[in-house]
């Protein structure tokens, strides 16, 4: 009898087990069907759906500024920006121009959105390796800050409903550029303490470093972007490259990785977040005066056409497609989530890893499903 | 071997190093609240529960046509007076479809619909979520929880 005879005479049975969608480190409802060999994953299935809600149905039957609350429960992490990319996409289709004013608190309101996401986004991944509540619970803290800024600018904490086509809802209250700024003086030593637990320890290390390596060819095959397709070494930054608002009047880098691990991805993340600080802070030392504000009940009606306009959000490229018949409503949208596409990736990445690798993969992807199902 | 005694070093060493930044944390005032005797306020521009001063109201319709869930019912009937001013029929919200957007209370010409403070917005019956717009005391149960 030779090796391999015996092997398989003693094996263990592949047998197949759903992971989730009622699982603690799937981020909202994700179910993940597993073929597990013992402890190793060897195949792996993404369910998607249970989060649906028709959005892009809904879309074709409200007018253009009734849908904007709707796009704060797509990424309900992001939903600044969620708006951002919306109204971004009405106003092209409109061909409408924004005022000064308005542009910068965009800006603003986008960058430290993209910081409270990412705040979350590497503290909850960090738990899902069994850091459990410290880091966290000072992530949270940080975000407080943040949220409470945006709830003192338009009233929530969560679902903003901030952006306007042609502007946004209200203009920043009084003393409102004195607190960014007192937010950024106080989130800049934070992301170093952050870093002090993370970045050496050892533990964080050894289940990050070479693990769920996503080569630059195969994020680009899958449309994969934002910090994901980064993390990758692909430098590639629609606040660069395609620049929307104000984007090329700021300097800031872009962090790319080298690796494409959860590591970099972790680590792009970081980094990303000082950048949008350097973003945010040059935008309210330079925020010029004016009325950004604009009539809510406006009901408009874009010339017969369609267009597509895609920003940067914190997880990837959100991008909206628009057709229009003329009327008060859209005849189509469809919505191009980051989320969706960096998923689709997930079972290439855990093929082969061990089961709770197969988490640390899905957590360093911080995908979000409210955009995934929408 | 050495790989080994290193690797116990390093452990050590960033222990020492996070523990320094949870000691850190130690000596800071608590940011959380003891939530049901301390109460946070809620901001200037909270978006509570939908409200009404009736006598401001021009019935002219705009919070209804633009809201996105379509939870507020406006009635308008024409008036018993010589000027046949409008009055209204009723002035229903359904606060179980009410997403919180604010656009009622931002298209509103003349600011008679807002929205107010009230954040503890659980109830035991499901009626309770049809709310009569045009009562006085909708929601002095909400407002004070301890009131039976
Ligand atoms: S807050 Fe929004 S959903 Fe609620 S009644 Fe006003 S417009 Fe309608
Ligand atoms: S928009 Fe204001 S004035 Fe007009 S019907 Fe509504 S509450 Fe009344």
């Amino acid at each position: 009898m030779d090796d391999t005879s015996l092997k398989e005479d003693i094996g263990t049975e592949e047998f197949w087990v759903n992971m989730g969608p009622q699982h603690p480190s799937t981020h909202g409802v994700l179910r993940l069907e597993l073929k597990l060999s013992g402890e190793t994953v060897v195949d792996g299935i993404v369910h998607i759906g249970y989060l649906h809600r028709s959005m892009e149905k809904i879309a074709e039957n409200r007018t253009y500024t009734q849908f904007i609350p709707f796009t704060d429960r797509l990424d309900y992490l992001a939903s600044m920006n969620n708006n951002l990319a919306y109204v971004l996409a009405v106003e092209k289709l409109m061909g409408i121009e924004v005022s000064d004013r308005a542009k910068y608190i965009r800006v603003i309101m986008a960058e430290l959105g993209r910081i409270a996401s990412h705040l979350f986004g590497i503290t909850t991944f960090v738990q899902d390796l069994g850091a459990f509540a410290t880091p966290l619970f000072y992530g949270m803290r940080e975000r407080e800050k943040i949220v409470e800024l945006f709830d003192d600018v338009c009233g929530q904490r969560l679902t903003y409903n901030y952006m306007r086509v042609g502007g946004v809802s209200r203009d920043l209250p009084n003393g409102a550029d004195g607190k960014i700024k007192g937010i950024i003086k106080y989130l800049r030593p934070k992301f170093d303490d952050l870093e002090a637990l993370f970045n050496s320890n050892p533990i964080f290390t050894a289940r990050t470093r070479g693990v769920g390596v996503l080569t630059a060819s195969k994020a680009v095959n899958y449309g994969v972007t934002g910090p994901n397709l980064r993390a990758s070494g692909v430098k590639w930054d629609l606040r660069k490259d395609e620049p929307y608002l104000c984007y090329d009047k700021f300097t800031f880098d872009i962090p790319v990785g080298n690796n494409g691990d959860a590591w970099d991805r972790y680590k792009v993340r970081m980094d990303e977040m000082r950048q949008s600080l350097r973003i945010a802070e040059q935008a309210v030392l330079g925020l010029p005066e004016g009325d950004p504000t604009v009539k809510a009940g406006r009901i408009f009606r874009p010339e017969p056409g369609e267009t597509y306009m895609r920003s940067e959000n914190p997880r990837g490229e959100l991008g909206f497609y628009i057709v229009s018949d003329g009327s008060p409503i859209p005849f189509r949208m469809k919505i191009r989530s980051p989320s969706f596409s960096n998923i689709a990736v997930l079972p290439d990445l855990i093929r082969g890893l061990k089961i709770a690798d197969a988490v640390c993969v899905l957590g360093s992807l911080d995908v979000v499903m409210g955009e995934i199902d929408r | 071997m050495i790989k080994y005694f290193t690797c116990i070093i390093s452990g050590i060493w960033n222990l020492a190093k996070g523990l320094f930044v949870t000691l850190k944390n130690v000596f800071v005032k608590p940011v959380t609240l003891q939530y049901p005797t301390q109460k946070l306020e809620m901001t200037q521009r909270y978006r509570g529960l939908v409200d009404l001063y009736p006598e401001k109201c021009i019935k002219c319709g705009q919070c209804v046509k633009i809201c996105p869930t379509a939870c507020l019912d406006l009635s308008v009937k024409a008036g018993e007076g010589a000027d046949k001013k409008k009055e209204f029929g009723h002035f229903k919200y359904n606060m179980e479809l009410c997403c919180f957007c604010g656009l009622c209370e931002q298209v509103c010409p003349t600011q008679a619909i807002y929205m107010n403070k009230i954040y503890e917005i659980a109830v035991y019956e499901h009626g309770k979520l049809h709310i009569d717009l045009l009562d006085k005391d909708k929601y002095d149960e909400w407002a004070n929880p301890d009131v039976k």
